[in-house]
């Protein structure tokens, strides 16, 4: 037993409906390391982990876990291995105790019976062995998100796992939470576990990674020791051009003299952002960029009334608004395109046209009369000039429509609305490369009808391609706000706090 | 008629779509059209009692059925309404006994005008307590309106002093029959179900209803004033309820405490019978009518049979959770 753990992938390929998207890929981890594993959206970085934890079956190649090979690897199978995977979205069962979720699905039995001594000691061993203090009897519910993320991986490792494939655990965490994250992930590989790290986040890759895997295409194009990275390399790796090439738009831009369609002044809402002072006008793409949890959200939320504030101003086309809800944003022409589509926008059941032209209906009828005629000639219309791949059906139900689709249908409800302003929370969050590209595109028409467009995204190579101007905040406050040719990938990490 | 397939193939994109995924043929279970099982079930129950008993088909016998689904389907308008918009109310049946009680009560020491008014106030006040409850202290509809089913029925008893209250000269409302020999509560239950199904077709309203049903948060963030419709909602089905109390009671020249025992079961059976989905967003007027007559029929001829009325009620439960049960298989395979 002196060759340390090892998980391995050979010549993995692997086809979803007939389309190729991993092409004979090799990954390694060895105990006592962390692989950072790199890629851009739809580069095949999940469906790699998922082959390698059981979740899906290649069509060529194996997974070789410990010396033991496998070439249909079963998630039990790979469990028993000693392979567990950690996703973004928490599996914990939250009105639980720390440990109680430690000990969630393999309970300590006599008989029928729990038995909740082994259940509290098992997990005060786990935690004492990860140097964490943690209460017991806590309900996780009452944790923060990494805290959370610290127990599902005591679970993981109570139940013996050797290697943990960790899938972008920061996406959700601020910067001190990260911070602490970190540290535990470089105790567990000093404790000889097993570590691959997904990220599309560079800066991270240098303070965690011993050693990087970049996939691109379905394929790794780099691989090799972090220390002898640049963040040039990775970039450029990551998306087959170098990092000058990253577009910036050439649009006509904004006149300076005209009046800002949004303008906030001094605003704060308690617990969320302080004294944010930021004017978007019309023709004018701002992007509100920081981490997750710096304020960015809250801020664009803000502006559609989702969020009152506590103190400061917001002027809407030179008006003074309190705006007391979404209903009155909208009255006011602003629109939103929320992070979370499915949850926070889309009608699923109810058909395109009706998602289409719901923000309008009043104005689409006739004292409160309304008829589908009306409505579906509103979606003709709009189908056209947004390219909606679909049937062209005003009655097709939305959920039928692919997710790039739904999302133009979703943009095009504050087009028909005559929304003046949008505001976009994480436009292309879990959009896959190709797709990005084109919802770029219907921002800036968007932008050169004249709307004023103001993106808060936690992305930075979103904002160098599609803003005017970037307004950087960190912590709730705003810490720069950068124009034109200031607006570079190093700039933007260096200003929001890079580490 | 052929102008609107013309305008569809005029389209500029008609090319186009093609282009895009092929249509995939849906599945057959998805392709029936929503009313169709209900409708078949409706015939066929029909043909069934027709063959059984001799009186099934008389004129009388078909105004009998309408009559008997009237007070149920004048509260299951509104209830359908709900359903759509995921909301429920299951306080219908305490409401009608307590409205009832008001009018009988009212009305001996009042008059009738003043009955009437009390009477309409009480449903209401039971509908704006309802959707205060749920929309602005947020209690879930379900307990809200189980809270208050027990809560009213229990002061139409205090008012009553557990009494049937007796009421006369107030038999027009629930027994007359104004046109072709059509009792009144049937043209009501017409009239009711018409503007119901007018409301949640070509309204905005009944629009919004809808979206409130298929996404409530998404709803908020398209400017729709979720809590004040769902209020207003409420409220309808609280007026809904006094009206059908009203007929009742004049049906009856007298108010129980036990007339509206049950009935949010056989709203619900009516409603959900008729394809609204539990889960909101789906259903429309003209399948609840089905559900309603559909539960009609069955009743009507199992009496006709001479059947025992506790095997109508099992009869009731068990087509319950029969139509539920065909929702889920059709929405499986709609996923796929």
């Amino acid at each position: 037993m002196t060759d340390p753990f090892r998980l391995q992938a050979r010549g993995i390929r692997k086809a979803f409906g007939g389309v190729e998207v991993l092409h004979g890929v090799d990954l390694d981890a060895a105990g006592g390391e962390v692989v950072a594993l790199l890629g851009e959206n739809g580069a095949g970085k999940s469906t790699l982990v998922k082959i390698m934890a059981g979740d899906h079956q290649p069509d060529a190649g194996e997974v070789v876990i410990g010396g033991d090979r496998f070439d249909a690897l079963t998630p039990v199978s790979a469990r028993q291995a000693g392979v567990r995977m950690i996703f973004q979205e928490l599996a914990d069962a939250p009105t639980l105790t720390v440990a109680e979720n430690i000990s969630l699905g393999r309970w300590p039995t006599r008989g029928p019976i729990v038995r909740w001594r082994v259940v509290r000691e098992r997990a005060a061993k786990v935690l004492e062995q990860l140097d964490v203090d943690l209460d017991l009897d806590a309900p996780v519910a009452g944790l923060s998100v990494s805290e959370r993320q610290i127990v599902e991986i005591a679970r993981a490792l109570s139940d013996r796992a050797r290697c943990l494939i960790l899938d972008e655990p920061t996406a959700a965490l601020s910067s001190q939470e990260t911070e602490r994250l970190f540290r535990f992930v470089r105790r567990l590989r000093d404790q000889g576990v097993a570590l691959v790290y997904i990220t599309h986040r560079l800066d991270e890759v240098r303070e965690i990674a011993d050693r990087v895997a970049v996939l691109r295409d379905g394929a790794v194009v780099l691989e090799g020791p972090a220390a002898g990275m640049s963040r040039r390399d990775l970039v450029s790796a990551m998306v087959g051009r170098s990092i000058g090439d990253v577009a910036r738009p050439a649009d006509v831009k904004a006149p300076e003299s005209a009046s800002p369609r949004v303008r906030l002044a001094g605003a704060s809402v308690d617990g969320c952002f302080s004294d944010v002072a930021l004017e978007v006008r019309p023709g004018e793409v701002v992007a509100l960029y920081g981490k997750v949890g710096s304020g960015i959200a809250e801020v664009a939320q803000s502006v559609f009334g989702m969020r009152p504030l506590t103190a400061g101003s917001l002027e809407l086309d030179g008006e003074r608004k309190q705006l007391r809800g979404p209903a009155d944003a909208i009255a006011a022409g602003v629109g939103l395109l929320p992070a979370d589509r499915q949850r926070e926008a889309a009608f699923m059941v109810l058909s395109v046209a009706e998602n289409l032209s719901a923000p309008s209906w009043s104005r689409l009828s006739d004292r409160g009369f309304i008829t589908a005629r009306r409505e579906a000639a509103t979606y003709r219309r709009w189908h056209d000039e947004l390219h909606i791949r679909s049937r062209n059906d005003p009655a097709q139900p939305l959920a039928t429509l692919s997710g790039g689709n739904q999302q133009k249908v979703l943009l095009g409800r504050w087009l028909e609305r005559e929304s003046r302003v949008l505001v976009l929370i994480e436009p292309t969050r879990g959009v896959d490369v190709g797709a990005r590209a084109e919802i770029y595109r219907s921002i800036r028409a968007l932008a050169a009808r004249g709307v004023a467009v103001l993106v808060a995204t936690s992305d930075y190579e979103e904002v160098v391609q599609l803003a005017d101007r970037a307004v950087v905040m960190a912590r709730g406050r705003i810490v720069a706000d950068l124009a034109d040719e200031q607006i570079t990938t190093e700039r933007l990490t260096e200003e929001v706090g890079g580490r | 008629m052929t102008m609107p397939a013309a305008e569809e193939m005029a389209g500029p994109i008609a090319g186009e779509q093609t282009v895009g995924a092929p249509a995939r043929r849906k599945p057959l279970l998805a392709r029936i059209p929503d009313i169709a099982p209900l409708a078949v079930l409706l015939i066929g129950l029909c043909i069934f009692f027709a063959i059984k008993s001799e009186f099934f088909l008389e004129y009388d016998n078909f105004l009998n059925i309408l009559t008997a689904a009237a007070i149920t389907g004048i509260i299951a308008a509104p209830a359908t309404l709900l359903l759509v918009a995921g909301q429920f109310d299951l306080s219908v049946g305490s409401g009608l006994t307590f409205a009832g009680i008001v009018m009988a009560y009212v009305a001996e020491r009042q008059g009738l005008l003043a009955g009437v008014l009390c009477a309409v106030a009480a449903g209401l006040l039971l509908g704006a307590i309802n959707g205060t409850l749920v929309t602005v202290v947020g209690v879930n509809p379900l307990i809200t309106t189980l809270g208050t089913l027990a809560a009213f029925v229990g002061l139409a008893r205090v008012i009553a002093d557990g009494q049937t209250l007796p009421l006369n000269d107030f038999s027009g409302l629930g027994t007359s029959r104004p046109l072709f020999d059509i009792p009144l509560p049937v043209i009501i239950f017409a009239v009711v179900v018409i503007v119901f199904a007018g409301v949640m077709r070509y309204t905005v309203f009944g629009r919004s209803m809808y979206a409130i049903g298929a996404n409530p948060v998404a709803a908020r963030l398209a400017g729709i004033r979720t809590k004040r419709l769902i209020f207003a909602a409420f409220v309808l089905s609280g007026l809904c309820v006094a009206l059908a109390a009203l007929i009742n009671v004049s049906q009856l020249s007298a108010a129980s405490t036990q007339a509206g025992n049950g009935l949010e079961l056989s709203v619900i059976t009516a409603v959900v019978l008729g394809g609204a989905s539990l889960s909101g967003g789906r259903g429309t007027m003209l399948g609840t009518l089905f559900g309603l007559l559909v539960i009609a029929v069955l009743n009507n001829g199992l009496t006709l049979l001479s059947v025992n009325s506790f095997w109508q009620d099992v009869a009731r439960g068990t087509l319950l959770i029969l139509a539920v049960s065909f929702d889920q298989l059709r929405l499986r395979f709609a996923d796929r």
